[in-house]
């Protein structure tokens, strides 16, 4: 009741007109195309897929060491995870991109900016991954495990052709979150420093918002992060009613 | 009875509407603010508070003990004490201030953040009387024999987002087309650190931006060339603020007619130059 009242006074107290000039000036959405789509959402795109690819190596890694039998490995994994999911991805960011360049003068990182965004986001997802393929190994019924060995495979074997396939049909909708995150968090890429050919969508945004001193290009930047997000989102939901209903 | 309750009911949905629309106009202004003796209105009672982007020495940046010192901070301070108020800084990213949505958002009342008066903010503040002339200067690390832009051809120069150096690269680049990749760095810690960690082989910024850094940084960086923009900077207030513009004017040239203004050059920039 208070909601609806309050999305009522809102809506009577807005001042349309100003408001549709302020945020949907048409002709300034326009001068933002095609370098919107072709320059900042392929970046933000590319960004996000090379965090979440090295971050799911690197995360499926430490949930096996995380699981192994062999303590050294543990604890190494359990250390990674604790540090990496406690540190803002901001942090880390600086850490690879200002921090690595002065502790090694004269080495650089691989792929620029590209290699710089992998590692610096995607240390942090392989934290969070690493957690969520860990419960994902987890959840595989046990007896599975047993059945694959007494069969004679090797634990080795029987992991990889029996237990990560499950786990990842497990796992998908969380790593299908965790690629929304990362797609969010691809908006931290410019304190790394930009070009115009290795600008991402918020950054695009904020400069275009500087030179037309008009917020229409944060609607348009919003909307096309949206273009990303939702479909992700439906496919999260499509997939975990096909696991509801095969149970 | 029945139509008793409701309208009562009625008149408590309209109370909630009204409380809910006062609270969202409440929202929009806070009245917090003060007018001192001569008749500027601030919106701190007590305060004159400066928008400005840290780091910028020697313009503006936090000393050892973490205050904010520096050329603008100095001079805004005789404002403020012409007002007969105290100055209170707000550190805040550049597109805020120079895209005036700081002022008009009531943050602060003044902005001084080593700013170029530009016919583009102009639109959108109101400046000051200039009070430094500024060229942009191009710093390589030491030992680069680079003395033009031309020979910085297939190389990567820094800039500072949304500044006038910036501004003024992107333009030789595009009208002479240069082979330079224009890196965009979000201030001017970020560019400095990324020269000397040779991410770019050359950065552009302001030319006492350059010298304070050298000063810090001996034998590490070098200005190779200078390019007079005839830049000046400004202080900006919000749109139709005449009152403290008129403040702001008059203290400026109190204190170029005093020597004030003089003193305060020598200690944050240097010795002038003889022009």
């Amino acid at each position: 009741m208070v909601f609806a009242l309050v999305i009522l006074a809102v809506v009577t107290a807005a001042d349309w007109a100003t408001l549709s000039d302020a945020f949907f000036r048409l002709d300034i959405a326009q001068g933002m195309f095609p370098e919107a789509i072709t320059v900042a959402l392929r970046n933000t795109v590319l960004y996000t897929l090379l965090a979440f690819v090295f971050g799911l190596v690197l995360g499926l890694i430490l949930a096996l060491m995380r699981l192994s039998s062999i303590l050294p490995y543990r604890w190494f994994a359990t250390a990674y995870i604790e540090l990496f999911r406690g540190l803002p991805s901001l942090l880390v960011l600086f850490m690879v991109g200002y921090g690595v360049p002065l502790a090694f003068p004269d080495r650089e990182i691989p792929g620029g900016v590209y290699g710089s965004v992998t590692l610096g986001l995607g240390l942090t997802a392989a934290a969070y991954m690493a957690e969520t393929l860990r419960a994902g190994i987890q959840a595989v019924p046990k007896g599975q495990l047993e059945a694959a060995r007494t069969l004679g495979m090797s634990h080795t074997r029987a992991m990889i052709s029996i237990i990560l396939p499950q786990a990842f049909r497990i796992v998908i909708p969380p790593l299908t979150n965790e690629i929304i995150l990362l797609t969010k968090d691809t908006s931290l890429v410019y304190v790394l420093g930009v070009t115009s050919t290795t600008i991402e969508l918020t950054k695009f945004a904020g400069d275009a918002l500087n030179t037309r001193v008009n917020p229409t290009p944060l609607v348009v930047a919003g909307l096309l992060y949206l273009l990303i997000t939702l479909p992700l989102s439906q496919l999260v939901r499509g997939l975990e009613r096909r696991a509801a209903r095969e149970r | 009875m029945k139509s008793l309750g409701y309208s009562r009911r009625m008149a408590t949905l309209a109370t909630a509407a009204a409380l809910v629309v006062g609270g969202l106009a409440g929202c929009a202004k806070e009245d917090t603010g003060g007018t001192t003796e001569g008749g500027v209105a601030l919106i701190k009672a007590g305060a004159l508070t400066t928008c400005t982007h840290l780091p910028y020495a020697p313009f503006q940046a936090p000393d050892e003990t973490g205050k904010v010192v520096g050329f603008d901070v100095a001079l805004v301070d005789l404002v403020a004490k012409k007002l007969g108020v105290t100055q209170e800084i707000i550190d805040t990213p550049f597109e805020g201030i120079k895209s005036g949505s700081d002022l008009n958002a009531g943050k602060c009342d003044i902005a001084a953040a080593g700013m170029t008066i530009t016919d583009e903010r102009k639109q959108v503040l109101d400046f000051s009387d200039p009070y430094f002339d500024a060229t942009q200067a191009l710093a390589v690390l030491t030992g680069n024999q680079v003395k033009t832009l031309e020979e910085l051809a297939g190389k990567r120069v820094g800039v500072q987002g949304g500044t006038t150096g910036e501004d003024y690269i992107k333009t030789q680049v595009e009208q002479k087309s240069l082979d330079i990749e224009v890196v965009s760095y979000k201030d001017l810690a970020a560019q400095q650190q990324a020269l000397a960690t040779k991410q770019v082989d050359a950065a552009v910024n302001d030319l006492p931006v350059w010298n304070e850094y050298i000063k810090n940084n001996v034998g590490k960086v070098e200005v190779a060339a200078g390019f007079d923009t005839g830049e000046q900077y400004g202080f900006a207030v919000k749109k139709g603020n005449a009152e403290l513009l008129k403040a702001v004017n008059e203290s400026l040239a109190a204190a170029r007619a005093d020597g004030t203004y003089d003193q305060i050059y020598a200690t944050w920039i240097g010795a002038k130059p003889t022009a």
